[in-house]
C-alpha cells in the first residue's frame, strides 16, 4: 500500500514537471495576452518583469509548486485568480460526468453481462460504441434537437446557476458521455464474465442444475466486480477530461471549454491548473481502484 | 462480398479527390441550399460542394490516422520491449505520466505548438504509445524468460538479434492487434482535431461537422453527410481493428 501511495506521489511530481515544461514550451505568451498585440516592447519587458516571467523557468516551478501546496493556483493571464475561474467550472463538469457514471454503472455491468451469453448484443453495442462521442453528439443533436425539438440543442445555462436547474438541457449531454465511457466498460466486463462462464465450478454448477441466475449472483458477478470497479473508477475520471468535446457541441459550461479557450489564448496558469487537477485526478483513481480491488477480493486481503 | 465492399469504399476514400467535381475552398452556389442533381449534398454555410469537400477529406484523415497509429506503436512496442528486456520500470513512467494527461489536451498543446501534419502525427502517437507500450510489454516480458532467449544472450548476442530473431516473432501478433486499436482511437482523434479547429486540412471531416453545426437546422445535410462518414469509418476500422486481432491469434496458434 505504501508502496503504491509513493508510486501516486511519483507520478504526481512527474506530471506536474512535465505538465509546467510542457506548457512554457507554447509559442503563447500570457503578456501579449493580456496586453495585446499593440503593447510596445518596453511595456511587454516591464510587465514580464512584474509578473516574474524573467526568470528561470525552474525557480517559476518551485514557486508554483510552494503556491500549489498552500493551495494557490496562482493567478490567470487575464489578471483573475485561477481557482476563482475554475470552481464553477469544475462542478459543472463532475455534474455532469457524475449524472453519466450513475447511469454506467448498472447499464455497463447489465449489457456486459448480457454481451457475454448473446453475440449479437455484444456485436451490436461493440459497433454502436466505436463512434466518437462528438459524432454521436452531433448525431443526437440533429435526431432530437433538430428534427424532434425534444430536448435543447445548446445548453445554455446563465453563469453561476447549477445545471440542474435545467434538467432537459442535460440530456443529450449525458447521453453522450455515455456513450463514451460505455464501450470500454462493457469490453471488459464481457471478457471477463464470459472467461468465469467457462471456468470449471460454474460448469458443475450448471450440471448440479443450478439455476442461471443464482449461477449469475454467486460466480459470475463476484468475478466481474473487481474488475469493474477499476474500470468505472478510471472511466469516470476520464469522462471529466473526456467531455471536453461533448461540452464543446453543446455550448455546456465545463472546463472543456475553458481549456480550449485558455490553450489557444497562451492563458499558461489555467493551462497548467487544468491539467494537473485532471492528472491528479486521475492518479487518485488508479489508487482508490487499487484499494477497491483488495477489499472485493478477499484472497488478496488475506496473503498480503 | 463484404472484401468487395471494404474495398470499393477504401478507394473512394484513397481516391476520392480525383472524383470531386469542385474545388474543396470555392463557393459553386448559394450557402444552405439544399440537394439538387449538380450538388447531391447541397452546399454548406459559404456555397462550397459538400460532396467535393467530403471527397478531398478522406484521404487526408485516413492517412494521417495511419501513419499516427504506426508511429505510435513503433515507439510503444520499442519502450515495451526494453522494458521488458531490461526489467527496468522506471522506463515506464514518463509513458505513464502522459496518459495520466486526457488525450485532447495532449492534442491541443502539441497542435498549439506545431499546427502542422507532423504536429497532429505526433501528438496522436504520443497518445497511442503508451497503451501498446503496455500490450508490448505484457507480452513479451512471457517470452523474455524462455529457454532459447537465455541461450542466446549466452552466446553473446546483440540487442538486434534478441529483438528481432528471438522475442518479435513470438509478441508480433499481439504487437499487430494492438495496433489495430491504435488505428481505431487515430481515427477518432484526427477527426476531433478537425472538429477544435486545429485541422490540418481545409476539408477535414471534423471540420466539416463544426463548421456545419449552427446552420444545422437550415441544411441539414452539410452535418449528416460528414456525421455519417465519419461514424462509418470508426465503425468499419473498429471491425478492420478486430479481424486483425483475430487474424494474429490464429497466426500464433
Amino acid at each position: 500500500m505504501i508502496r503504491r501511495l509513493a508510486t501516486g506521489a511519483v507520478l504526481l511530481a512527474l506530471l506536474s514537471f512535465l505538465v509546467f515544461v510542457g506548457v512554457e514550451l507554447l509559442p503563447g505568451d500570457p503578456v501579449t495576452t493580456r496586453l495585446g498585440p499593440t503593447a510596445t516592447p518596453e511595456r511587454v519587458e516591464a510587465a514580464r518583469h512584474q509578473l516574474g516571467l524573467d526568470r528561470p523557468v525552474l525557480v517559476r516551478y518551485g514557486e508554483w509548486v510552494s503556491g500549489l501546496v498552500q493551495g494557490d493556483l496562482g493567478r490567470s493571464a487575464t489578471g483573475k485568480p485561477v481557482s476563482e475561474m475554475l470552481s464553477d467550472r469544475v462542478g459543472n463538469s463532475v455534474l455532469l460526468a457524475g449524472i453519466s457514471l450513475v447511469l454506467l454503472v448498472p447499464l455497463s455491468l447489465g449489457l456486459g453481462l448480457l454481451a457475454a451469453t448473446r453475440r449479437s448484443v455484444s456485436a451490436g453495442a461493440l459497433v454502436l460504441a466505436s463512434i466518437p462521442e462528438f459524432v454521436l453528439a452531433v448525431g443526437l443533436v440533429l435526431l432530437f434537437a433538430i428534427t424532434l425539438r425534444w430536448f435543447p440543442a445548446v445548453s445554455l445555462i446563465p453563469a453561476g446557476s447549477s445545471p440542474l436547474a435545467y434538467p432537459s438541457a442535460l440530456v443529450l449531454p449525458v447521453l453522450s458521455l455515455l456513450a463514451l465511457g460505455m464501450s470500454y466498460a462493457i469490453r471488459v466486463i464481457r471478457s471477463t464474465a464470459s472467461t468465469a462462464l467457462r471456468s470449471p465450478h460454474v460448469e458443475f454448477m450448471r450440471l448440479n442444475g443450478v439455476p442461471s441466475r443464482t449461477v449469475f449472483r454467486t460466480a459470475v458477478v463476484p468475478a466481474v466486480l473487481p474488475v469493474a470497479v477499476q474500470v468505472w473508477l478510471v472511466t469516470g475520471v476520464s469522462l471529466i477530461g473526456g467531455g471536453v468535446l461533448v461540452e464543446k457541441v453543446f455550448g455546456y459550461p465545463g472546463i472543456g471549454e475553458l481549456l480550449v479557450v485558455s490553450v489557444q489564448s497562451g492563458d499558461l496558469p489555467v493551462v497548467q491548473a487544468l491539467t494537473l487537477i485532471l492528472g491528479g485526478a486521475m492518479v487518485l483513481a488508479l489508487l482508490f481502484a487499487d484499494v477497491a480491488i483488495r477489499l472485493l477480493t478477499p484472497r488478496l486481503r488475506t496473503t498480503s | 462480398m463484404k472484401r468487395a465492399f471494404a474495398a470499393v469504399a477504401a478507394l473512394i476514400v484513397l481516391l476520392g479527390p480525383e472524383f470531386a467535381a469542385n474545388s474543396p475552398t470555392k463557393p459553386v452556389g448559394v450557402p444552405y441550399s439544399w440537394p439538387t442533381w449538380v450538388l447531391p449534398f447541397g452546399t454548406d454555410h459559404l456555397g462550397r460542394d459538400v460532396l467535393s469537400r467530403m471527397l478531398h477529406g478522406g484521404r487526408p484523415l485516413v492517412l494521417t490516422s495511419l501513419a499516427a497509429a504506426l508511429a505510435g506503436v513503433l515507439l510503444g512496442a520499442v519502450i515495451g520491449l526494453a522494458v521488458a528486456l531490461t526489467k527496468r520500470q522506471a522506463l515506464m513512467w514518463p509513458l505513464d505520466a502522459i496518459a495520466a494527461v486526457p488525450p485532447i489536451l495532449v492534442l491541443l498543446l502539441t497542435l498549439t505548438a506545431m499546427p502542422d501534419r507532423v504536429g497532429l502525427v505526433l501528438a496522436v502517437a504520443v497518445v497511442g504509445a503508451p497503451l501498446a507500450a503496455r500490450v508490448t510489454q505484457a507480452a513479451a516480458a512471457q517470452v523474455v524468460g524462455r529457454a532459447h532467449v537465455e541461450i542466446a544472450i549466452a552466446r553473446g548476442e546483440n540487442w538486434a538479434w534478441l529483438l528481432g530473431r528471438e522475442i518479435l516473432p513470438l509478441v508480433g501478433g499481439t504487437v499487430l492487434a494492438d495496433a489495430g486499436m491504435r488505428f481505431v482511437t487515430s481515427v477518432h482523434l484526427v477527426a476531433a482535431a478537425g472538429f477544435l479547429g486545429l485541422s490540418v486540412s481545409d476539408s477535414d471531416w471534423g471540420l466539416l461537422i463544426v463548421e456545419a453545426l449552427p446552420g444545422a437546422s437550415l441544411q441539414p445535410w452539410a452535418l449528416l453527410v460528414p456525421v455519417l462518414g465519419v461514424a462509418l469509418l470508426a465503425v468499419s476500422s473498429n471491425l478492420f481493428a478486430d479481424r486483425v486481432a483475430r487474424h494474429s491469434r490464429g497466426m500464433l496458434g
